[in-house]
């Protein structure tokens, strides 16, 4: 038994709670005079933090699609990418390159979601069919041509530098540094939250119960006459719709977005954390990828008081983040907390 | 420049992500996996080519050895600590380790090596073709003068001696006919009597001397950095792909295909957007896998 068993899981009903509780009392530092002050040491948790709680909804959507359905995602970044940009092109205003259309944000916000969820549908009507292996190369060239036609359309996206000029809804109304991050921690991880909730309902319903009867026996589950293609297609565009959400959150939250954002480190990251915690647990994931940020953490202050210098340094912990991945899967297949019988990796 | 000069580029780059393709899709074939950690291969290949040519001031195919054996040897080595344990586990563990392993090998060479380019100094000879006419398209000039330098016969000779190589070692020798029967179907290779773990493992010593070479041509094309190989891994992958998996003749006209519609699109394309002549490749990948998923040799990779 670990510590996580023991958490109440009423099924995501706790979540969905937690979620409205941090949206409430974000809300409350947001809309009335309550000010927050932050001791500096903690800036750099709280940044971390708000990091932590956008791809927390990465890592719950590829958890949908990988640890549930087993669909082989290696370029989850270019659905949070597209919703980010989406969202940022629609709300920007006075972007310095780009195209910026001012549009009021929930508006864009839900255009990003859209354009997300419609990328996925348009990856999965043409490549789902794949073999798995094959189905993490098709996804990856995907991220790949998606993140050079960033780079080079600088007429559009804004080349290098991005979309600058999108709104901050919560800078706009929260004056003092302290109480902005802070509530912008607390209303992302309310979203992080009530995103657990939902994919927690959907998958111990019977409909998880198919998703999870596709990844240990395709052939089994189409023989019982479910239409593993449909669901396949499903599960896959809610991921990518969340990572659109995601990137929509993650424009507003920053004011900006540009290719830098969106490498494949993005991937890579939410890879290792779902792997670490445990694939098709959804607090295992988002445990597993807390200690990868936690990584983060000890380089930032590693690095400042180590005399290396930062591209040393960073040279580093990726060297670190890579064994690790090795060593999940080599001695550790389902995750610090996942069900090895369930993931079908008994050794 | 003209589109035939932009063509004897393509075939050039064609040429050395064909020796790395025929590697790729070999390991593809017979190990069943793909190898996302094999443009680190080059990479090694590349580094030792550079250290051997700066070491010792020989002439510069002692480099290209050197890379060569270099590379065979950390190809086998990486496979005896990474790859065979887990060799049951099927094809995504796999996938997932690799990619893994390559991020950690490319922060290594980058801790040690820095960031910066460096260069094999060699010595080229430039033979210039300048009384063809132009024969202008549009924007587009479809003869046009044209150069040939020593480094692009040496690229395009070393391939097509790799490629007559491999095709003697795959039809004549008892090793490569037991590596295609255990492409065709392993169990019945073991049953057969085939020693599988001896033909994997020179498998693996195979495709890393072919990264090496391919590295170290890269590197004589343009340069030795952390991510000499790592650049041109979706180019090789797509080569294989479009190639048909698994098959290493496939994977020599993958090759040339992709790295003729590199240049050509870079021809094309306006001069600010050459940086989507990349997006071309896997853009062509898509396309195969779309519309003939099993590619020009036609292994299936689709399930349903």
């Amino acid at each position: 038994m670990s510590a996580l068993d023991r958490l109440p899981s009423g099924r995501g009903d706790t979540a969905l709670l937690a979620g409205i509780a941090c949206l409430l009392v974000g809300g409350l530092f947001a809309l009335t005079p309550l000010r927050a002050e932050l001791p500096s040491a903690l800036y750099v948790f709280v940044e971390v933090g708000i990091t932590f709680v956008i791809y927390g909804m990465l890592v719950l959507g590829l958890d949908l699609q990988y640890g549930h359905t087993g669909l082989v995602n290696f370029g989850h970044v270019v659905f949070f990418a597209v919703g980010a940009y989406a969202t940022a092109m629609l709300a920007a205003q006075d972007t310095f390159s780009g195209i910026g259309l001012g549009y009021p944000w929930p508006l864009a916000l839900l255009v990003g979601v859209i354009a997300a969820a419609l990328l996925g549908v348009a990856v999965s009507a043409t490549s789902i069919r794949l073999r798995d292996d094959f189905l993490a190369i098709v996804t990856l060239a995907t991220a790949e041509i998606f993140h050079s036609i960033f780079v080079n359309f600088e007429g559009i996206f804004g080349g290098n530098v991005g979309i600058l000029g999108v709104p901050r809804p919560l800078a706009a109304i929260v004056g003092d540094a302290d109480t902005r991050m802070l509530a912008t921690l607390l209303v992302l991880g309310g979203f992080t939250l009530i995103t657990l909730a939902a994919v927690t309902r959907l998958t111990d319903a019977p409909y998880g119960r198919v998703l999870r009867a596709i990844r240990a026996d395709e052939l089994v589950t189409r023989s019982v006459g479910k239409s593993t293609i449909t669901y396949k297609t499903q599960a896959f565009v809610y991921g990518a719709a969340l990572a659109g959400l995601a990137g929509g959150l993650f424009a507003l939250y920053n004011g900006a977005v540009a290719p830098g954002f969106f490498t494949i480190q993005v991937t890579v990251t939410v890879w290792i954390g779902m792997l670490l915690g445990g694939a098709a647990n959804h607090r295992a994931v988002l445990a597993g990828l807390a200690i990868i940020m936690g990584l983060r953490l000890v380089s930032r202050f590693g690095l400042s008081v180590t005399p290396v210098s930062g591209d040393v340094f960073a040279a580093f912990r990726l060297l670190v983040v890579g064994l690790i991945l090795v060593a999940v899967i080599r001695f550790r297949p389902a995750g610090i907390w996942g069900d090895p019988q369930e993931l079908g990796v008994d050794q | 420049m003209g589109l035939l000069q932009e063509a004897i580029f393509g075939v050039v780059t064609g040429s050395y992500i064909a020796i790395a393709a025929i590697g790729f899709t070999l390991i593809y074939g017979i190990v069943n996996m793909i190898n996302f950690a094999y443009g680190e291969y080059l990479t090694l290949g590349a580094f030792v080519g550079f250290f051997a040519a700066s070491a010792v001031p020989g002439p510069l195919p002692v480099a290209v050895v050197a890379a060569m054996i270099g590379g065979g040897v950390v190809s086998i080595a990486l496979a005896r600590g990474f790859f065979t344990p887990i060799n049951h586990t099927g094809p995504v563990p796999m996938l997932l380790t690799s990619i893994g392993l390559g991020i950690a090998i490319r922060n290594a060479i980058r801790l040690f090596g820095g960031r910066s380019a460096r260069y094999i100094e060699t010595e080229t000879a430039t033979f210039r073709f300048d009384a063809v006419p132009d024969v202008p398209i549009g924007s587009v000039d479809l003869l046009g003068g044209f150069f040939v330098t020593s480094e692009h016969l040496t690229v395009f000779g070393s391939a097509v001696a790799v490629f007559l190589a491999v095709h003697l070692l795959l039809t004549r020798t008892d090793v490569g006919i037991a590596m295609r029967a255990m492409g065709d179907d392993e169990s019945l290779a073991r049953v057969r009597g085939i020693d599988t773990q001896l033909i994997r493992d020179s498998v693996w010593v195979l495709a890393g001397v072919l990264a090496g070479l391919a590295g170290v041509l890269m590197a004589i094309q343009t340069n030795v950095s952390s991510t000499t190989g790592y650049s041109h891994i979706l180019q090789i992958l797509s080569a294989a792909i479009l190639g048909g998996a698994g098959s290493p003749y496939g994977a020599i006209v993958g090759a040339y295909v992709i790295g003729l519609a590199l240049a050509i699109s870079t021809a094309f394309l306006p001069s600010s957007m050459t940086g989507l002549s990349s997006a071309v490749a896997f853009a062509i990948l898509i396309a195969v896998l779309l519309v003939k998923p099993s590619g020009i040799a036609g292994t299936e990779v689709r399930e349903a």
